[in-house]
């Protein structure tokens, strides 16, 4: 709101000293007029390479929801984006003759485990990391951040052999724990940025009263940190619907995949069947898509005012 | 790993306020110790226990069809690597890759940003639709990729070929130049959401009456980008461009899905290769090796970004 206003007056002061200097009327009138053209083509051209750029970001998704509708004929010869003859006849075979149900739930589970873990593991470590200034805290928190610079391969091929050893290969219990750490590695830097905004006397107040740190942590603090929690929330989910390279390494069985490595699978299984593949992907991007559109808002104002503040 | 946007967690998160530290003995800090202690465990059973066993691995003759043969072998597995064509290939791969994705990506997501820093209307919505290759499983947009540059019914190739710019069509992915061009078109898709937002921020940083001083001093569009923009958003350019090239370095699923790695290899980046000696052909300590190697040019380039972030602090 305030930034609207002061472009406003900017704008004005921008239209004003030929005015005031001109005097007379015609050229200055004219030279308006002329500024006006050109900032009417310069918006348009803005409005025409945005949506070029939107465009190309959006098309992967849009030509495979389109696809999925087409019939097997119609998706080799129609160009179209809208299908002549919409069918569900694709989603119908995902469903049936596929595990994708199973995949659905087991992508479902690691990603609400990782999450709920990763908020409560996150906020206990953000929180030590705000309040205290311990010996170890910078080597403890810069190792966080190196975790997400090691190439995942570096710990897959030891971890694959040791989860071999442990007999926990195969089993889901692997994946949300190594998804758990990598969502940690986040989690426990952004609470700490929304901790350390609130104000100590607020939680000194809760323990004068004789509620202990943990209880201040979770009556005072955690509910003033709530677009934080979102955040984090949001990456972690997203984090783990989303990954591949662990699943595909750690997970064997096809009743035991999640998603993504599903998806992988699929294309093997149905090779040139695009509808059913395209099917098969959208229903995968639905409920982080629909997750998103109704926290986009939140998020990236979240976003946004975290990184402006650095 | 998957690229979240990390970025305003780290080095553009709200700063500590300065207090004096509380650095009391270790009975003061008792607390703070138990409160990471959960994420230590963690990271010591997903990182640092794995990573010393790598470490070990890395040094060792292991392959996993001659199991018998496994044995410290020094240096070996690097002597091998230095005089493996292979991956020189890979290095050479995994640096056009980085260079073209991320180059290609931060101009992409610098244009957009500098659109989308004005109040107008629909801008929420242009915001919300470039953001969707950020969201959409990595797999399923990869696959679809696939699906649209396919060779003979791929759509690019069609509508290239009813536009009569084509007589032919264009081997996308099954030649090799092409398909690395193919590779750095879709890496700059899933990537530059991430340039475009975190610009976004940085430019809403500025202030507006330093633009407006600069304009009502007679400086143009271009002069005002160049001298105050610009520099402006450089710090923050520089650090969301290291973390990308850091990820783009690390992404196995991008070539991996897309190409496979082919045709011929000239897809695969030294994460691949890794991938594949160790996975595919069992030699796990030659694997590692690589994996090793990979990890110690990602380590310098974190350690520029480790520094460069602190200076950032001190700056403030």
């Amino acid at each position: 709101m305030r930034r609207e206003a002061t472009m406003a007056s900017s704008s004005a002061l921008r239209t004003e000293p030929p005015k005031a200097t001109a005097g007379a009327g015609s050229t200055s009138t004219a030279a308006f007029r002329r500024k006006r053209l050109r900032r009417g083509i310069g918006r348009v051209g803005t409005h025409v390479a945005l949506l070029a750029i939107s465009a190309f970001a959006l098309a992967p998704l849009a030509w495979a929801i389109s696809s999925a509708f087409k019939s097997d004929t119609e998706i080799m010869t129609n160009l179209s984006i809208i299908p002549s003859q919409p069918t569900l006849d694709h989603f119908r075979v995902v469903l049936r003759e596929s595990n994708f149900g199973r995949w659905f739930l087991n992508s479902l589970l690691v990603s609400l485990g990782t999450t709920v873990l990763a908020i409560l593991v996150g906020s206990l470590a953000g929180y030590a990391m705000s309040r205290w200034r311990f010996r170890g805290r910078g080597f403890y928190g810069n190792s966080l951040l190196v975790i997400q610079m090691f190439p995942g391969v570096m710990l897959a091929i030891p971890m694959f052999l040791l989860l071999t050893k442990f007999h926990l290969i195969d089993t889901l219990w692997a994946l949300l724990v190594t998804y758990l750490t990598f969502a940690l590695a986040f989690s426990v830097w952004m609470l700490k940025g929304y901790f350390d905004g609130i104000p100590r006397e607020i939680e000194e107040a809760a323990l004068i009263d004789g509620t202990g740190r943990l209880g201040a942590l979770r009556h005072v603090i955690m509910p003033l940190a709530g677009p934080g929690i979102v955040t984090v929330a949001v990456f972690s989910f997203l984090l783990s619907w989303n990954e591949f390279f662990f699943a595909y390494v750690f997970l064997a069985s096809p009743g035991k995949f999640t998603l993504s490595l599903g998806l992988y699978s699929f294309i093997q299984q149905f090779t040139t069947q695009w509808g059913n593949i395209m099917a098969a992907g959208v229903l995968a991007t639905l409920p982080v898509l629909v997750f998103f559109f109704l926290l986009q808002r939140s998020l990236t104002r979240g976003l946004v005012a975290g990184a402006t503040k650095g | 790993m998957q690229d979240t946007i990390h970025l305003e967690n780290s080095p553009l998160a709200p700063k500590p306020r300065r207090r004096r530290a509380r650095r009391g003995g270790y009975r003061k800090n008792l607390m703070a110790y138990g409160l990471i202690l959960p994420s230590l465990v963690f990271l010591m059973a997903i990182v640092v226990y794995p990573l010393s066993v790598g470490l070990l691995e890395g040094f060792r003759y292991h392959n996993r069809l001659q199991p018998w043969l496994t044995a410290f072998n020094g240096l070996d597995n690097y002597v091998q690597a230095w005089g493996d064509n292979q991956v020189w290939l890979a290095l050479r791969t995994s640096f056009v890759m980085v260079v073209g994705i991320v180059g290609v990506s931060y101009a992409l997501g610098l244009v957009s940003g500098l659109l989308l820093n004005h109040k107008f209307r629909l801008r929420g919505v242009y915001r919300a639709l470039m953001l969707v290759p950020w969201v959409v499983p990595p797999v399923v947009s990869y696959i679809s990729w696939q699906w649209m540059l396919n060779d003979q019914s791929g759509m690019v190739n069609q509508v290239l070929q009813q536009l009569g710019l084509i007589n032919e069509p264009i081997l996308w992915l099954a030649s090799s130049k092409l398909a690395m061009v193919s590779l750095i078109i879709v890496g700059v898709w899933s990537r530059f959401p991430f340039m475009m937002i975190t610009i976004l921020a940085a430019l809403s940083s500025i202030p507006d009456d330093v633009t407006e001083a600069a304009s009502i001093d007679g400086a143009n569009r271009w002069q005002i980008f160049r001298h105050i923009t610009f520099p402006m958003i450089l710090p923050v350019s520089v650090i969301a461009t290291l973390l990308q090239a850091i990820w783009t370095f690390n992404d196995f699923g991008l070539p991996f899905v897309l190409t496979g790695g082919g045709p011929a290899n000239s897809t695969t980046p030294l994460i691949l290769l890794s991938y594949k000696e160790a996975f595919q052909r069992f030699n796990i300590g030659y694997g590692t090796a690589l994996a090793i190697i990979s990890m110690v040019l990602m380590l310098a380039l974190g350690a520029v970004y480790l520094r460069m972030q602190r200076r950032e602090g001190v700056y403030e």
